[in-house]
This record gives structure tokens, C-alpha cells and sequence, in this order.
């Protein structure tokens, strides 16, 4: 158990690492937007490969990101029942919808996603629009999104198990319903005292 | 047996979704899930089915290429766009600058405080789509302002909750993008019917404060005079007001022969232009002929109108589309937090790091219900929904009534984003069959949603609102006096009159269309001419915006003959508000 959970510590720091960069990319899309906006309206011209690299930006951004969702928490949820369990009830939710829901999910995914990927990469099949980007790095990230997705996938069963067998804390109890979205926890502090 | 389930797969699908979600597993894998284990027995059943599934294993080889779909889609990456913007200005406390100075000038009045943070929440919400920001800041700063100076606890944190809920009415609202996507309609147009029935709303808000304070004058009393630090000098501010409205009126109509249409926002965007620089000028100078609390109002409040005439109003006047609005607010709101020293690289990180999270649930959830609608088309799961809300008795109107009470029920227990990716592609085509028009359509949809962040328990604006007002009694740090916390059933009975005012503006958006109609600008003039929904190229940028994912929800191609027009004269005019009298 102590290898695997080093293991998922591992595959926890490495999907953190690229969620929180791939953040930048945010930032990446926003500017290009912005300066793919002044550029039309200035010089009234526009380039399909910075139009489409803005969408390429987005993507790299919630698919690489979805695994560090994951691992934090923060994919919403129902609690409408969930939340009024006990903790062993919810830990056994979890762990049936990691095996039942997530898992099947992405490793069918896994294995429709290498074959389309590997086709246009060998078709090196480029956008339908003039001066559009090559294709294939496009739905590389979704692969990649789903590659990342699946170790994720598994790091949190092995965590789930080790919770429940009281091996480890549970970094992220379910709250009365999904976190906020307030950026910092300190707003959660009590302001008043 | 089993020809009565192969023939009754879309039911059974649909009800075992709702356990699947209840079950509390993230809502996008249950959608996946959901949508897989079905297709697994739909490809199974269909031959015992009467061609009622249409099923086969290679149909998942479908499923990269939707996803594909769900990420070159322009429309969405408004998403984060304008979350990052309201992040930003929220962080950079605006929403803190804002409520200080609002609740200055409305101050001396019986409920100021509560007006000034309907009308914070107004502001804050036309500048981003996120509810939980407005809320946080608002209970931070508001509900201990107005538990010192003696208002009602149920008032206090209802009018708080439902302010920040507006944000998901306002354009730029995510919501709203949301639903244009799945109804196939431009952004633009969403935001333009929306934004009557967000100001009507936010006037109802108000009207409910003002009716409170007649009734219950202790309920929300006005400020003391010791707890006006800004002073007095509402006259000096009252000319002011005066003097832009003329100004931009004589502006407008100056403009109006060359400009046409754009003539009242670009001279809105003067006569704001024209204060504030009066009052930059007044104070730099040092002459302060204006009070310093106009000068504080006035320069305070301008910089976020002119981001949202930025945003707002190039989306409108056609310059921008939706997307690039976002943008351009965005690198607005960089530059605005940085003019006021308070953009940091970690706030800039976490503003970053909050979007990611945010845009990656909500753009798994529409990868879920892709997976979903794959298999449930497949087992004419559309069609079924059709069948049972097309013969609802009563038309249109019928429709409209048992739709939203359906989502009203519906948004006690799911967020709007569940309730629009899963629910509304099941309506749209129903509601466009019937020929209601599916702006309006939307608009009423986004109301009626607005509840689902209001309902008690589980209202997530409520909940917001709970994690930051007190849960303990503490000693106030101005009167010293110890002030009892809020309880849940406060913040709970707060929140019911709200609701109560969205159901209302439920109805009024029913019974009077006009207000979200006006998004076809001329069009409602000139009458009588069949005109269609096509998707706008002037005022999109290369691509159309509506991008159509829903099956039966395409768009007419401009050039095309217009295969939609009825076909008898007595069919109803689908681009017609229906007339109910």
C-alpha cells in the first residue's frame, strides 16, 4: 500500500503541475482574443490560425486541466443525497463512481482517442478554414486530457481506499455543497472577530 | 419483456439518469456513464426494439469527434473569459470601493443600504457571469454594515443573496452563453433580449426594499449621521447628474443623423467620459466645486461603467462579438487593477488557477452530456420528449407554464449549468416546433434558473452567503456592542420573497415579450415582413456564432431558400413574439 501511495502522490504533484500551468494558457487566449479583435477592427484582417489558436488555448486549458479538478474536488456534483450521508457512505459513492462512472469512461475514451489521434497525425490533415492550423495537436490534448484524466483516476482509488481504510486524512471532505468559487480560502475566515 | 424495454428506452434512460445523478458522483462522469452503459444495451435491445434504436457499436467512434466539436467552439470560450474579468475586479476590489461609496450616497435614505447593494449587485453582475464572487464580497462588507445600524437579519442576507444572483441574468452572463450555445442562437442576441428583463428585475428588487421600508421602517432603517464619513453634498451630485444627462441627450441628438442606432450608446460613453474627467479635474485642481462625495461616486463608479460600455456596448453595437468582448474586458480589468496597484502575481495566479477549474467542470459536464445525448438520440430519447410536451394543452402558452414549473422544480436541486446542458437541448426543439421564439425562450429559461442559486437548503448563492456572515455572536468593531450572528433560517426566509419576485418576473416575461423582442432592434418596426433567424455575419466575426450542436436546431445557411417559413398562412410566424390576449 505505502508504494502505491507514493505512487499517487506522484501522479497527485504531476497532474497539479499541469493544471497549474496550463492556467497561463488562460491568460495565453485571452490576450490572443483580445489581440485578434484589435487586429480585425484596425487593419480589418483576420488570420484563421490566430483565430483557431485561441480555441487551441481553451482546449489545452480544461482538458489538461480536468485531471487537477479532479484530484481537487471540484467537479459539481448532486448533493442533494450525497451530502446527508455519513463519510463511509460517501467513500463508498466515491469509490463505486471512480470504478463504475470514471474509469470505463476514460479508458474507452483511451481507446477510441489513440487511433483518431494517430490518423491525423499520419494524414497530417489541417484545418478546413484558409491558413488554419494543422489538426492533430488539437486532439492530441484531448487524448492527452484523457491520459492524464485516467492516472488521475487511479491515484484517487488508491487514495479512496487508503481513506477508507483509515490510512490517510481525506485532503478534500466533501463540504455541504460544492466549494465556492472564491479564489482564496481566507474569505471563509471569520471577519468579525 | 424485453421488446417492452428495447421499445421504452428512452424513459427508462432518462429516469435511471436522475438516480445515476442523485447518486452524488460528479455529474459529468454520471453523464458519460449514464450515455455508455445505455448504448451498451441499446446496441444489445435494438433489434427487439421496431426500429425504435438506432444503435451499433462503431457509432461511438462518433464520440472524438464531438468532443473535437465541444473544443473548437467559439462561442464558449467566453466562459473564461469573463469569469477571469470578474475575478480580476472582483480581487482588485472593485466590489469593496463600489459598496463604500454606493452605500454613501443611498445612505440617509430608509433601506440605502439595501438599494446600494442592489444596485453594486447590478453593477458587479454587468461586469462578470460569476454569482459566488458577488455574494462573498457583498456578505463581507454589506451584512455587517447593515446588522450594525439595526436591519432586519432576513432582509439584510436575502437582498445580499439575490443581488449576486443577478449576475446569471445580466449579460455577460455565463449562463446565458450556455444557452445560446445549446439553442443555437448568437451570444449577442441573447444578451440583448436579456437585458431589459435584468434591469426590470433588478427595479423589482428595489420596489420590494421600498415596499419593506413603508411597511417595516425598522426592518432597514436609514444611516445614522455619524456613519456618513463621505458627508453630505447629495445637491452638488444631483446637479452633476443633471448636467451628463443633458449633455448626453444633446449628444445623442447630434449623433443620431450620422450614427443612427449606435448614437445613445456612443453619447452615454461621452456624457460618463465627460464626468468623470470634471471630477479627476475638480479634485487634482483642488478647487472641489463638486462635494467629495460626488467626486468619490463619480470616480469610483465610472471606470467600471466604462468597461462594461466596453464590453456591453461593443457587443451590441455589433463591433465585437461575445467573445472578443470578453477579451477585451479582460485585458480592461487587468489594466484597471493595475492602475490601482492591487494586481499582484498571486492574484493574478489564483484568478488564473479559479478560471481553470471553473472552465474545466463546466466543459466536462457538456462532454458528459454529449456522451448522454449520443445514446439518447440514438434511442429517439428526443422525439419521446416531444411527443410528451407538444400535445401539453393550451399551445404555447401551456407550454411555457408546465416548462417552467419543470425548471423551477428542477433548480431545487440542479445547477443551472446541469439544468441548461441537459435539459434545455430537450426543450429547444420542442419550443422552436411550437414557434416560440428561442431568445425569448432563453431568457425566460435564465429567470426562472436564476432560483435554482436561491432555493432553500440548497441555493448555492445562500450557501455562499452562509460561509461568510457570522456564525457566533461578536462584538461590532464600531458601535462595540455585541451583535448576534445570522442564522440559517434567516438567510433561508430572506430568500423566499426573492423567490417569490423571480416567479413574478417569470410571468411578467411571459405576458409581456416585448421586453426580450427588443433584441431585433428594427425588425419589431417593420412588421408584417417573414423575417428568420439567420445567423448574423455582420455582426459575428468569420464564423457564425451560433454554432448549432443541437440535432434540429441548424440554422438556416444565409442564401438558402427558406425552408422554414410556414407554409400556410394561417402556420405561425416563428419570428413573432405569440400574442396571448
Amino acid at each position: 500500500m505505502a508504494a502505491l501511495l507514493t505512487l499517487s502522490r506522484l501522479i497527485d504533484a504531476t497532474t497539479e503541475f499541469i493544471g497549474k500551468a496550463v492556467s497561463w494558457l488562460v491568460l495565453a487566449a485571452v490576450l490572443v482574443s483580445a489581440g485578434n479583435a484589435i487586429v480585425r477592427k484596425v487593419f480589418d484582417t483576420s488570420s484563421n490560425a490566430w483565430l483557431e489558436a485561441q480555441w487551441y488555448l481553451f482546449g489545452a486549458v480544461f482538458f489538461l486541466a480536468a485531471a487537477y479538478t479532479l484530484k481537487q474536488n471540484e467537479h459539481i456534483r448532486i448533493d442533494i443525497f450525497y451530502g446527508s450521508r455519513s463519510k463511509q457512505t460517501q467513500d463508498r459513492i466515491e469509490l463505486f463512481g471512480l470504478l463504475f462512472f470514471l474509469m470505463p469512461f476514460c479508458l474507452l475514451m483511451l481507446w477510441l482517442l489513440v487511433p483518431y489521434t494517430l490518423e491525423a497525425f499520419h494524414s497530417g490533415e489541417m484545418s478546413a478554414a484558409a491558413g488554419g492550423l494543422i489538426l492533430w495537436p488539437s486532439k492530441a490534448l484531448i487524448l492527452g486530457g484523457f491520459v492524464l484524466l485516467t492516472i488521475q483516476g487511479v491515484s484517487e482509488i488508491i487514495k479512496r481506499i487508503a481513506i477508507m481504510n483509515g490510512l490517510m486524512d481525506d485532503p478534500n471532505p466533501h463540504l455541504a455543497s460544492h466549494a465556492p468559487l472564491d479564489m482564496a480560502p481566507e474569505v471563509k475566515g471569520d471577519n468579525h472577530a | 419483456m424485453l421488446e417492452f424495454i428495447a421499445q421504452n428506452m428512452a424513459p427508462i434512460m432518462f429516469a435511471s439518469l436522475i438516480i445515476f445523478l442523485l447518486l452524488g458522483y460528479p455529474v459529468a462522469f454520471a453523464l458519460a456513464a449514464n450515455g455508455l452503459f445505455f448504448f451498451a444495451i441499446g446496441v444489445e435491445l435494438a433489434p427487439y426494439s421496431g426500429g425504435e434504436i438506432t444503435l451499433f457499436w462503431p457509432l461511438l467512434g462518433a464520440l472524438p469527434d464531438r468532443f473535437w466539436g465541444v473544443m473548437s467552439n467559439d462561442t464558449l470560450l467566453a466562459i473564461p473569459f469573463f469569469t477571469f474579468m470578474g475575478l480580476i475586479l472582483e480581487r482588485s476590489g472593485m466590489a469593496e470601493d463600489l459598496l463604500d461609496t454606493v452605500g454613501q450616497l443611498f445612505g440617509p435614505i430608509r433601506g440605502g443600504l439595501a438599494y446600494a447593494v442592489i444596485l453594486v449587485g447590478a453593477l458587479l453582475a454587468a461586469t462578470t457571469g460569476v454569482v459566488a464572487a458577488s455574494v462573498i464580497s457583498m456578505g463581507l462588507i454589506s451584512l455587517p454594515i447593515m446588522l450594525r445600524y439595526g436591519y432586519d437579519r432576513r432582509v439584510a442576507s436575502g437582498v445580499i443573496a439575490a443581488s449576486g444572483t443577478l449576475a446569471q441574468i445580466i449579460p455577460p452572463s455565463l449562463v446565458l452563453i450556455v444557452l445560446a450555445d445549446q439553442l443555437g442562437k448568437s451570444v449577442g442576441d441573447m444578451y440583448a433580449g436579456a437585458i431589459v428583463p435584468g434591469m426590470v428585475l433588478t427595479g423589482l428588487y428595489m420596489l420590494y426594499v421600498f415596499g419593506l421600508t413603508v411597511l417595516y421602517p425598522k426592518s432597514a432603517p436609514a444611516l445614522p449621521l455619524e456613519a456618513r464619513t463621505l458627508g453630505s453634498g447629495v445637491v452638488s451630485f444631483i446637479v452633476m447628474a443633471v448636467i451628463v444627462i443633458a449633455l448626453t441627450w444633446l449628444l445623442e441628438h447630434f449623433l443620431v443623423p450620422s450614427q443612427g442606432d449606435n448614437a445613445g450608446i456612443l453619447a452615454t460613453s461621452a456624457g460618463i467620459l465627460a464626468a468623470y474627467f470634471i471630477a479627476v479635474a475638480d479634485k487634482v485642481s483642488g478647487f472641489n466645486i463638486l462635494s467629495r462625495l460626488t467626486q468619490q461616486v463619480i470616480i469610483v463608479l465610472i471606470p467600471p461603467l466604462a468597461l462594461i460600455f466596453l464590453v456591453l456596448g461593443t457587443i451590441f453595437l455589433g463591433i465585437a462579438t461575445p467573445t472578443e468582448g470578453g477579451a477585451m474586458g479582460a485585458v480592461g480589468a487587468l489594466v484597471l487593477a493595475l492602475s490601482k496597484r492591487r494586481l499582484s502575481f498571486d492574484l493574478l495566479k489564483q484568478a488564473l488557477a479559479a478560471t481553470t477549474r471553473l472552465s474545466s467542470f463546466v466543459m466536462f459536464i457538456l462532454i458528459g452530456a454529449r456522451v448522454f445525448s449520443l445514446t439518447f438520440y440514438g434511442v429517439n430519447g428526443h422525439l419521446w420528449v416531444e411527443h410528451l410536451l407538444i400535445n401539453l394543452p393550451g399551445g404555447q402558452l401551456g407550454f411555457l407554464i408546465v416548462v417552467n414549473i419543470l425548471v423551477f422544480i428542477l433548480a431545487f436541486f440542479l445547477d443551472f449549468f446541469e439544468l441548461a446542458f441537459i435539459i434545455v437541448p430537450l426543450l429547444g426543439p420542442v419550443a422552436e416546433k411550437l414557434g416560440i421564439d428561442l431568445i425569448w425562450f432563453g431568457v425566460l429559461l435564465g429567470i426562472n434558473m436564476q432560483t435554482s442559486f436561491m432555493h432553500p437548503p440548497f441555493g448555492f448563492a445562500l450557501f455562499y452567503l452562509r460561509s461568510v456572515a457570522a456564525k457566533v455572536p461578536y462584538i461590532d468593531k464600531i458601535t462595540k456592542l455585541r451583535t448576534e450572528p445570522v442564522t440559517t433560517a434567516q438567510i433561508y426566509w430572506g430568500a423566499v420573497p426573492f423567490v417569490i419576485i423571480q416567479v413574478i418576473m417569470v410571468c411578467l416575461a411571459i405576458a409581456f415579450p416585448q421586453m426580450i423582442m427588443r433584441y431585433k432592434g428594427d425588425a419589431e418596426t417593420n412588421k408584417g415582413s417573414i423575417e428568420m433567424q439567420l445567423p448574423d455575419i455582420g455582426k459575428n466575426s468569420t464564423k457564425p456564432m451560433g454554432t448549432g450542436n443541437t440535432p434540429g436546431l441548424e440554422l438556416a445557411p444565409l442564401g438558402m431558400p427558406d425552408t422554414k417559413k410556414p407554409a400556410t398562412p394561417a402556420a405561425p410566424d416563428l419570428s413573432q413574439p405569440p400574442k396571448f390576449n
